[in-house]
């Protein structure tokens, strides 16, 4: 008998031994795909950027999260010249940077950090330039090259920006994830070493988590960085499990493996509003999923080939299958929750007959050739593109249109869609400042057509562009963004499909998961119930 | 006296051994299951033959008044689409009517052209002892090391994804099988005395090969050429679905499986069917096999 409740009270500690580990917190997200890389820098995706920029990184400015508000991040106080061209950033002290086995920080975060960041990018003599990807899109699409005049500190905690016309979106495109701040000290260490490229890799950031361990399509994992500047993140371990299938993913939120998922199918949404243990949170989506038509190639050059099909695809019967109701139509660009949203464009109706006059008068009245590249992946503003191709296709056929339909990987997808090796292609963007310049003109303008998926340059609608950028009078600007949007819908570059409600089936022992009004995942600040 | 002149013919026909189709006929017809497959496989044969007329509507029509319309015997189920519509309105009957049409076409092709190669290759290696025999069955054997689908993917990857494509894929994975099965059955019928006669009265090598020892072979091939067919159709629709396979629209089973898999839980019918149609197809086509490797196969015979 004594020995028996030994035995027991041994069974206790060992049960205990064991319990006191597992009280590390982890958050599981069910991710949707893999990265594309770590250093946000390099890329354009909304994927990457969960992973890197905004679990890894901080940027001189941060959008709260939730909100579109910006917030002081690695800069505590900034201001700005009469003129509106030299922006003085104080920078924040103390902010340690994560460790590695190749590397330990000797010193905290400060302005070199921030002049490297942007000079790499920025200067093609940077001796960083050209390593790893050496292509810098979102920068290049920001029109920062041609913004920048010279980036300089006072001290070791002021950086002066110096732009060559006033910026009016500057402060927030500080916060967006290309602008993700790298350390100097590390990338002289790899360089040292011989191993430059290892900055990308083996990312070393000042973020919330630092990066453990990934398995590309498996999984990535992340722990709380212990020494972050705004306090520790109240989860311990933060595991993305990539899962590219919307149902697995219902199913593993279902079974409690994951606690949150994105872009789930509109097809489960019904149970996951009866399903007891999840909150399913919603919001109307920043963002715009269209068909661009790469106006390099023949026959897209001719406006009126762009216009037939805006006239020949049946936009309400997409929105009906494809979104299932969780989407409304587009007809401009950008969403209407973004202030300068043009009520009165009127967009092209359903009209066949339409389509095939104006093909006829492009020459092309017995029909061509083309294809329609649909993505592999479901994203915000498109929760099925394979489908959508096909419905394009069978309203193609019907006036004298054949649509092959083509699809690569994601990454493979997003760098042919660069290299502009489409004819029409399926994509979206989900905005990240919530400033019409980060659609119309990061999308549409002509600092973007060389790797747009439109490539579309119009002059007029350019000049008006750049014009916006240089004031900061909101009413001018509204006034500007309006006539680009008529524009736009004239000269048709793409087929505005729909602006999606962004759905998110979270568990219901998550607190405090707030959705992102730019349609990215943020960890920090989330806690887990036990 | 005609009593007489029938009875003699009949005495002299029930001592001559049958005709060999006769035989055949008996014993396959003793396997149930083969028997059960057979009909299948002529159902199949014969839908995919009049799938025009059969499908009720054309497999690409998108009725987008009806988009996700449950089978007839379900609430909200109409006549007009008997086994329902998928995600964009596309008659699932229609579809699996026409997807038949492709899966045999895939079979008959895969198989024509496995049997074709594969059959020559094994001849000349099992005929040319040496150099070229070794050559070719080293070949075939690094083809079969490796995993068949992975095989089929490689090549896929080589060609480009479509479906013409997928089926040459998945000839290559069949070939090794039909190349080393000619070449033992060809190594067993060299050594017997009629293949010497025929080089005796000066028959030369095409007609040693394809008229003298064929013949004698052919019964392994057909065997396996049967379970082949529900190896091309199970790998052509594995391709489909990984999207390597048959492009839209074309109504392929597999690309109708992967492309429904996210109502799996909202519309079971778009999941199901074609996911049913390829089980039952493959399990026909297995199921025969065996019934004719117990008809064809003298060991098995009791």
């Amino acid at each position: 008998m004594k020995t028996l409740s030994g035995l027991a009270t041994l069974g206790v500690a060992v049960a205990l031994g064991i319990a006191s580990p597992a009280v590390a917190k982890t958050l599981v997200y069910c991710s949707e795909g893999s990265p594309e890389g770590f250093n946000p820098a390099f890329y354009t995706a909304g994927t990457t950027f969960d992973a890197s920029g905004r679990t890894l990184y901080n940027r001189l400015t941060e959008f709260e999260r939730g909100t579109t508000k910006v917030i002081p991040g690695l800069a505590e106080s900034w201001s700005v010249s009469e003129d509106g061209t030299v922006y003085t950033f104080k920078l924040r002290k103390g902010v340690k940077w994560h460790g590695s086995k190749t590397f330990t920080a000797k010193r905290d975060f400060n302005a070199d950090d921030v002049i490297f960041t942007f000079e790499r990018a920025w200067k093609p003599e940077h001796p960083f330039h050209k390593v790893s990807a050496g292509k810098y899109p979102y920068f290049d699409d920001m029109g920062m090259p041609k913004l920048l005049k010279s980036i300089k500190k006072t001290d070791d905690y002021t950086v002066v920006f110096e732009l060559n016309a006033p910026e009016a979106p500057f402060i927030a495109n500080m916060a967006m994830d290309f602008a993700s701040i790298q350390s100097a000290e590390y990338a002289e260490a790899m360089m040292k070493a011989g191993t430059p490229e290892k900055l990308d890799l083996e990312p070393i950031g000042t973020g919330p988590f630092y990066l453990v361990s990934y398995q590309k399509d498996a999984v990535i994992r992340y722990k709380a960085h212990p020494n972050y500047w705004g306090g520790k993140a109240k989860i311990d371990d933060l595991v993305f499990s990539i899962t590219p299938d919307a149902s697995v993913r219902w199913a593993k939120v279902k079974a409690g493996e994951c606690h949150v998922m994105p872009y789930p199918n509109p097809a489960d949404l019904e149970a996951m509003r009866k399903d007891p243990s999840i909150n399913l949170m919603s919001q109307e989506g920043l963002n715009i999923g269209y068909w661009a038509f790469n106006t390099e190639k023949k026959p897209f050059d001719d406006k009126r080939v762009r216009q037939a099909m805006n006239y020949a695809v049946n936009k309400q019967a997409i929105i009906d299958a494809v979104y299932l109701g969780a989407g409304k139509l587009a007809k401009n660009p950008i969403p209407p929750t973004i202030w300068s949203y043009n009520d009165d464009v009127k967009d092209y109706p359903y009209d066949p007959a339409k389509a095939k006059e104006l093909l006829a008068a492009a020459g092309l009245g017995s029909g061509f050739e083309t294809d329609i590249w649909a993505m592999p992946v479901q994203r915000p503003y498109n929760p099925n593109a394979k489908r959508m191709a096909e419905m394009i296709q069978a309203d193609l056929d019907k006036v004298g249109v054949k649509a092959k339909i083509v699809t690569y990987e994601w990454a493979e997808y997003l760098k042919r869609a660069r290299a502009g090796e489409q004819q029409t292609i399926l994509l979206g963007w989900t905005g990240d400042n919530g400033d019409p310049d980060n659609f119309l003109n990061v999308l549409l303008g002509c600092d973007a057509a060389k790797t747009s998926s439109s490539r579309w340059c119009f002059k007029p609608y350019d000049d008006l562009m750049q014009q916006a950028r240089k004031t900061s009078d909101v009413n001018k600007r509204t006034e500007l963004y309006k006539k680009a949007q008529v524009i736009f819908k004239e000269e048709a570059p793409w087929f505005t499909v729909a602006h999606s409600i962004q759905y998110k089936p979270v568990r219901k022992e998550v607190i405090d998961f707030k959705l992102h009004p730019f349609g990215g995942h943020l960890f920090y600040g989330v806690d887990i119930k036990e | 006296m005609a009593t007489d002149a029938g009875a003699i013919p009949a005495a002299a026909h029930s001592a001559a051994p049958p005709h060999p189709l006769v035989e055949f006929w008996r014993y396959f017809r003793q396997n149930k299951g083969a028997l059960a497959g057979l009909g299948v496989i002529i159902f199949l044969g014969l839908v995919a033959i009049f799938a025009d007329v059969l499908a009720p509507h054309p497999p690409a029509e998108q009725f987008r008044d009806a988009l996700l319309r449950p089978p007839v015997w379900q609430d909200g189920g109409t006549w007009r689409f008997v086994l329902g519509t998928d995600d964009i309105g596309r008659d699932i009957l229609s579809r699996l009517t026409h997807g038949a049409r492709v899966s045999m076409a895939v079979g008959v092709f895969v198989i024509a052209l496995g049997l074709l190669v594969g059959v020559v290759l094994g001849l000349t290696a099992g005929f040319f002892s040496g150099p070229v025999d070794i050559a070719i069955m080293r070949a075939m054997d690094t083809l079969l090391a490796m995993p068949a689908l992975l095989l089929a993917i490689v090549v896929v990857a080589i060609l480009g994804p479509g479906l013409f494509n997928a089926m040459l894929a998945v000839s290559v994975v069949v070939l090794p099988g039909f190349a080393r099965l000619t070449r033992a059955a060809v190594l067993t019928e060299l050594s017997k005395d009629y293949v010497t006669a025929a080089r005796m009265t000066g028959a030369r090598l095409p007609r040693l090969m394809f008229i003298t020892v064929l013949p004698n072979c052919l019964a392994p091939l057909i065997v396996q050429a049967t379970l082949g067919f529900s190896t091309a159709i199970l790998d052509t629709a594995a391709l489909g679905f990984l999207g390597l396979g048959a492009q839209p629209p074309t109504p392929e089973w597999g690309t109708m499986l992967s492309d429904a898999l996210q109502f799996i839980q909202r519309a079971w019918w778009v999941v199901t069917l074609p996911g049913a149609a390829i089980l039952l197809t493959v399990l026909a086509f297995n199921l025969m096999g065996d019934g004719l490797r117990d008809a064809l196969d003298p060991k098995l015979k009791r």
